[in-house]
């Protein structure tokens, strides 16, 4: 035996209840550090427990190689494992989904019924889920949900992630490299930026104000109808996601490695936006960030995490809001996005290996897993890619009753 | 977005984040900062805990070695000298409490029953059978000079600071152990 060997073995043989210890262990010393610490800082505060609630979860899933996949669930299911439902019969927690898939976007209603709306390579719902936007190549449409076009506008570039502003009055778009923004009749087209790295994000509180991250790496916000800057900070390096949140007071910069909150203060117009200290949230060391996003109301944040385990992956995804972080799901292989439901109590979590969405509660309940996506969104075709929800609509759309 | 994780991680083993991002981490403990403290745990707990079970081969106990550790550390954080890495730190208290409690459990089996048998290593999985039932045999000073030279990856240099014994010490310790070690695996396994 050589030290290779040794220390292979000594990596490797597996200890009793580990991950439950280090679970417990959290707790205690998350209780021990909270009772001497000085008063937490302001802005999601309290992430302490939050790690304690996390690796509560994450204990479950660092258990012995070999255990069962019910042991690497969340307790979200209630018999532990999703057992998957085979089709999509209707959309758990209701409102219309909006899935691109390689055929094109689709608008999936609350009881599961599905339209193809063309061929169109990405799309986003209006503010109330009354128009689509969607882009082909280089053109950019407005489209009824039916699949009706309204109006369609050429640009120079290709035409990729278009953002309906909460107002309804604009869309933002990238036409090549460069950063548009349109009025929602298809009047008005001009350019903000002349590049931009990350899909734009508008203010949610109905202002016309974008922030976007210009080609520089810098986190700008502007006024969408002069393009006058408001305010700019050095972005997250290596951005892929920008989101504002509460109520338009911070901005969540994503990126493969990192997940920060930024504050915004407003000034008076001359004095435009200004941009505070970002906040990290305490991410596992070695883990890739595969997605991120604020809920509805601004208030909790979901990171889609995934790291090495065992020669394959595993995927968790952790909530951290203001009363600290919890842990909703780990399972081996990758999971590729999430989304949150207009009211911000589910969480939709797309498990491409398992071809199946699971919609996990944002607070209590039980998930579902729904299988067979893809073939739902790619139907009787060979055409290759998992569909990627591209939003979930709306707040005020109910099923009548009776 | 994003892609796979980036450094490969087996069976949970946990390498020890780089320096400069402990030193932040610490720091930012030091301020007040949970989420801080969260990640020092979880980059030091599975390491620590597992270097306290393959010393006293007792789950419950390696547990409370390495959650007292970290007690320690939060009891300490105010007065640690942020230069220093904070894992030697902590290994040094895991690795000395755990001497401890086998030391105490003999005294206390011997005391019990004379005739009784050391307790039989925890029923692992066949990968680590062998080798627990081969350190179970190894007095704890030796087990534990063997789980920081090769799961913790010390120099002796480290590990005669860390227990507070001559170099030679530790040389001999380790060279013996490992020694009865391969006999044991070889013969036995």
């Amino acid at each position: 035996m050589n030290d290779d060997r040794l220390r292979l073995l000594l990596r490797e043989t597996p200890v009793p209840g580990a991950g439950e210890a280090e679970c417990r262990g959290l707790r205690v010393v998350s209780r021990a550090y909270d009772e001497r610490r000085p008063a937490p800082r302001p802005l999601l505060p309290r992430l302490a427990l939050a790690l304690a609630a996390a690796a509560l979860l994450a204990a479950v899933v660092l258990s012995p190689a070999g255990a069962a996949v019910r042991d690497w669930i969340g307790d979200v299911f209630a018999a532990g494992v999703p057992n998957a439902e085979p089709a999509l019969t209707d959309v758990p927690g209701g409102g219309r989904l909006l899935v691109n898939s390689p055929q094109g976007p689709w608008v999936v209603q609350p009881d599961g019924s599905r339209r193809l709306l063309g061929r169109y390579s990405d799309a986003s719902w209006s503010p109330h889920g009354l128009f689509v936007a969607a882009a082909a190549r280089d053109t950019l449409s407005a489209v009824e949900p039916d699949g009706t076009p309204r109006w369609s506008i050429s640009a120079k570039g290709r035409v990729s992630d278009p953002r309906w502003s909460p107002s309804g009055f604009r869309i933002a778009y990238r036409a090549g490299h460069a950063l548009r923004v349109v009025a929602a009749d298809g009047t008005g087209d001009h350019r903000i930026a002349r590049s931009t790295a990350v899909a734009p994000a508008w203010s949610p509180l109905g202002q016309p104000q974008l922030a976007y991250v210009d080609g520089r790496g810098q986190v700008r916000i502007a006024a969408s109808e002069s393009g006058r800057g408001l305010g700019t900070a050095k972005s997250l390096p290596g951005i892929v996601k920008l989101q504002w949140g509460e109520g338009g007071t911070v901005l969540l910069e994503a990126s493969r490695r990192a997940v920060q909150v930024r504050p915004l203060r407003a000034g008076t117009p001359a004095q435009g936006i200004g941009f505070g200290r970002p906040r990290w949230l305490a991410l596992p060391v070695r883990a890739t960030v595969r997605d991120a996003a604020f809920s509805p109301r601004g208030t909790t944040v979901a990171v889609l995490l995934a790291e090495r385990w065992h020669g394959g992956a595993r995927s968790m995804v952790w909530l951290f809001g203001r009363n600290g972080t919890h842990q909703l799901l780990t399972v081996p292989g990758r999971l590729s996005e999430l989304a949150f439901s207009p009211n911000g109590e589910r969480l939709l979590v797309a498990w491409p290996e398992a071809d199946q969405w699971l919609f996990l509660p944002a607070g209590r309940g039980e998930g579902r897993a729904i299988g067979g996506i893809s073939e739902a969104f790619s139907p009787g075709t060979d055409a290759a890619g998992f569909p990627r929800v591209a939003g979930w609509c709306c707040a005020a759309v109910r099923r009548p009753e009776g | 977005m994003g892609t796979e994780s980036g450094a490969a991680e087996q069976t949970g083993w946990q390498e020890p984040p780089p320096a400069r991002i402990e030193r932040r981490l610490v720091r930012e403990a030091q301020h007040g900062s949970g989420e801080a403290l969260a990640a020092l745990y979880s980059a030091h707990w599975r390491r620590a805990h597992r270097a306290a079970y393959l010393v006293v081969h007792d789950a419950a106990a390696a547990e409370d070695i390495a959650q007292d550790a970290f007690l320690a550390a939060v009891d300490s954080l105010d007065r640690f000298d942020r230069r220093r890495p904070f894992a030697p730190w902590l290994h040094r208290i895991v690795v000395n409490r755990a001497i401890d409690w086998v030391r105490r459990e003999s005294l206390r089996r011997t005391a019990a029953d004379p005739a009784s048998e050391p307790d039989p290593a925890p029923r692992a999985e066949p990968l680590g059978e062998d080798l627990m039932g081969a350190l179970a045999k190894l007095p704890p000073e030796q087990r534990a000079v063997v789980v920081l030279r090769h799961l913790l990856e010390y120099t002796p240099g480290e590990i005669a600071r860390m227990l507070e014994l001559p170099r030679g010490t530790v040389n001999s310790r380790l060279r013996r152990a490992l020694d009865r070690l391969r006999v044991l695996i070889e013969v036995e396994g």
